[in-house]
């Protein structure tokens, strides 16, 4: 008895000892010594293509500089953990590959510190306000930018005789979900249009119905009466059987890809992204076209984007601003974008366009309409908030759909889940 | 002489004096076993002791990033106490632990009879019922996420087929749990029951003819002899599945990701979301997983204790 005792206190009084402790190691967050030799890792996680695409220009820089670029590729869902870990364990990566960096934001290196004259003004303007640090820092570069919109299956509109929609007078709502509906009679097939199940695409909906998730000065939007129409009309696309709702129900709180229905030819409308592009131009066994992004109350689509970053952390901290400035010149975004079909963030590529190699139709239809995406729409994506108020949004529409709850609610909830979020972001 | 003398003088029994002594083991061979099983218990000290006394310390701290850690003492468990998605996982894992343990533990017991029968072919039934047992419970996930999918899934396409109409598995969430309780069933059924097999196969054969001689049926036989020798192996079979219960996670990811609307987002689920997915809160998932600790091992008491008492009687 007296020997229990004595275990037990002592077991006490280690976990005593260890929650007298705060966890984790001291936060330094000062900079790294710097190292001479000429190697970096840069962490990355691929949309597909752009991999070789990276790969290539990073051949080229080693070409040019002498320098050794260790690739590290990682799922994208573990990123964001792995980096955590590694700047934890003082094993910082010198770049990273992100498409949020707020986690990060105070690990961030100022880019401006060794690459000003050729990072500073230079990339779209909407992203200004989250790659600045507190201190007027550059703390992220946009390296590529994403543009949501639809594509077709040209080969059943076609079938259909339906006409393709004229890329200088865009279609709306209403006339999409007509055209999809004939399409799919004509067809047969499963569905009229596909999302993926991400609260992002629908940020997409919500835009064309004139509202947003917050405002641009970092406050909740969301309009009651536009909100609730373009969940209403959400809800009823799924519920008429229009839209596939066991891809947003069965999802749970996973993200899902609508592709696979697209690219088995049981849907002629798919509500995705440029990054489709490269990868339907070689999976797709029909004939398929990127399309303007329909109209409502506004035009345009609903832009996302990767940014490339550096840590204090990092032993070579001036080849990492180096690197990271020779990867977003002009000449190397060009080439990123032409061989991963991406969009350019650069304004003098926006402003100049891009030759694109394949599918140059689509790919500029996109960038046509990076012109057309209101302003607000970029401070909603790069609102530290975005991803919790998108996903609550993901979550109040699948409850709609089940019909546990109301537009009307959904959008209360979805306005109360932003609401939080940016108060846990703060 | 001085042999026996000193044997003399180390034997209290021999002098009759006292109770008997225990022979005195060379202090190296004392410690042999200490040192055959320390690798394992440091292993054991360092990723399962320290984490979970490391874990009740970070369940008082708000972290977004494992480095710099905000001291808010209980506030991380008042906000799973006021949060409806907490209380909707609890009552989610409660169901589905609940079913699972009775569900498995019958069908194993069931199963161990059959299988225990001298029949024609009984290893190539054991190794049947044993083999999803040894499937990735990610490839499970998968596989029955396809059978149970609305439209193309082959349990629909043969309801169809004989006009049962096409039921939304994975879309209603009654349906969805049913399907992950069973999906687990048919995944652990085999573990437990070589287990109860083992059990079986070690109660005497004298008791059953015993029985029979007094006229036992069957089912008496089951009843009063099975039953009651099996008590050990069935405690140790309701305690293993009833963990296996409040942790399942990796299987209902890749099958319903939790949904529809979070119908089968289980603890662990829940704990995992807040841990690992931004925005990432690690106190809040350290609360949850001391929560659930808590829960088990208390469970896991209240069965020793209940099974101790029992057998005393």
């Amino acid at each position: 008895m007296r020997r229990h005792a004595a275990i037990l206190t002592a077991a006490g009084f280690a976990a005593a000892l260890l929650t007298a402790c705060s966890p984790g190691s001291s936060s330094d967050s000062g900079g790294a010594q710097q190292a001479d030799e000429k190697k970096l890792t840069y962490v990355y996680f691929t949309d597909g293509p752009d991999e070789q695409a990276t790969r290539n220009l990073i051949a080229e820089f080693e070409k040019q500089t002498g320098a050794k670029i260790d690739l590290q590729i990682v799922p994208f869902a573990n990123l964001e953990q792995q980096l955590q870990a590694r700047l934890s364990g003082d094993n910082a990566p010198d770049i990273a590959r992100l498409s949020n960096i707020d986690p990060f934001r105070d690990d961030l290196l100022d880019l401006n510190a060794f690459e000003k004259s050729a990072l500073d003004g230079q990339f779209i303007d909407g992203a200004k306000a989250y790659i600045t640090g507190k201190d007027g820092g550059l703390l992220a570069v946009p390296s590529d930018l994403t543009m949501n919109g639809p594509m077709i299956n040209v080969d059943q509109f076609k079938k259909a005789n339906v006409a393709l929609p004229d890329p200088k007078k865009p279609w709306t709502w209403t006339e999409l979900i007509a055209a999809a509906k004939k399409v799919q009679q004509a067809n047969k097939t499963q569905y009229a249009i596909a999302m993926d199940v991400s609260g992002h695409r629908f940020a997409t909906m919500l835009s064309q119905y004139g509202t947003t998730y917050f405002t641009e000065d970092g406050q909740v939007a969301l309009d009651k009466a536009k909100a609730t129409a373009a969940v209403k009309q959400f809800a009823d696309l799924n519920n008429s059987g229009a839209m596939p709702k066991d891809v947003w129900l069965q999802a749970g709180s996973k993200y899902k890809g609508a592709n696979e229905v697209f690219l088995a030819q049981q849907v002629p409308v798919y509500i995705s992204g440029n990054w489709q592009v490269s990868a339907f131009d070689k999976t797709a066994k029909f004939t398929w076209k990127a399309v303007p992004n329909p109209c409502q109350d506004r035009c345009g689509g609903f832009p996302g984007g990767k940014f490339m970053v550096s840590f204090k952390k990092s032993k070579h901290q001036k080849l990492a601003a180096q690197f990271i400035a020779w990867m977003n010149s002009a000449e190397s975004q060009k080439k990123m974008c032409q061989q991963a079909a991406f969009l350019p963030t650069r304004k003098d590529l926006i402003a100049s366009g891009i030759d694109f190699p394949t599918r140059g139709e689509d790919m500029n239809l996109f960038l046509a309409d990076v012109k057309q995406t209101p302003a607000d729409t970029y401070a909603n994506v790069y609102n530290p908030a975005f991803s919790a108020a998108a996903n609550a949004a993901r979550d109040e529409l699948a409850k709609v759909l089940a019909g546990k709850e109301t537009p009307d609610a959904a959008v209360d909830a979805m306005r109360t889940a932003a609401q939080k979020a940016l108060e846990v972001t703060k | 002489m001085t042999l026996f003398a000193r044997r003399e003088r180390r034997s209290p029994t021999a002098n009759g004096r006292g109770a008997p002594r225990r022979r005195t083991v060379p202090r190296n061979q004392r410690l042999a076993p200490y040192l055959f099983v320390l690798p394992n218990m440091l292993i054991f000290a360092v990723f399962i002791v320290y984490p979970t006394i490391n874990n009740f310390n970070i369940s008082a701290y708000d972290s977004n990033n494992g480095r710099t850690f905000r001291y808010v003492g209980g506030r991380n468990y008042s906000e799973l106490v006021d949060n409806a998605e907490f209380w909707a996982a609890a009552r989610a894992t409660a169901l589905f632990a609940v079913c699972f343990v009775v569900l498995v533990t019958a069908a194993s017991i069931g199963l161990a009879m059959l299988l225990d029968q001298r029949i024609r072919g009984r290893g190539l039934f054991r190794a049947v019922f044993f083999l999803p047992v040894l499937l990735s419970p990610v490839v499970v996930g998968l596989i029955w996420g396809w059978i149970f999918d609305r439209n193309n899934g082959l349990a629909n396409t043969v309801l169809r087929g004989v006009g049962l109409g096409e039921p939304g598995w994975l879309i209603n969430d009654k349906l969805a749990m049913t399907v992950v309780i069973f999906v687990a069933l048919w995944t652990h059924v085999g573990f437990y029951t070589m287990i109860i097999l083992a059990g079986l196969q070690g109660i005497d054969p004298t008791y059953h003819e015993a029985a029979m001689i007094d006229g036992a049926s069957s089912w008496q036989r089951f009843r009063s002899v099975t039953l009651p020798l099996l008590r050990p192996t069935t405690m140790v079979v309701v305690i293993l599945s009833m963990i296996a219960g409040f942790q399942a996670f990796d299987f209902i990811w890749t099958l319903t990701g939790g949904g529809p609307v979070g119908a089968t987002t289980l603890m662990v689920q829940y704990i995992y979301q807040h841990a690992f997915e931004s925005p990432i809160r690690y106190g809040l998932a350290s609360a949850g997983s001391v929560v659930l600790f808590c829960t088990i091992f208390g469970l896991t008491a209240l069965n020793f204790l209940y099974n101790h008492r029992k057998a005393a009687a």
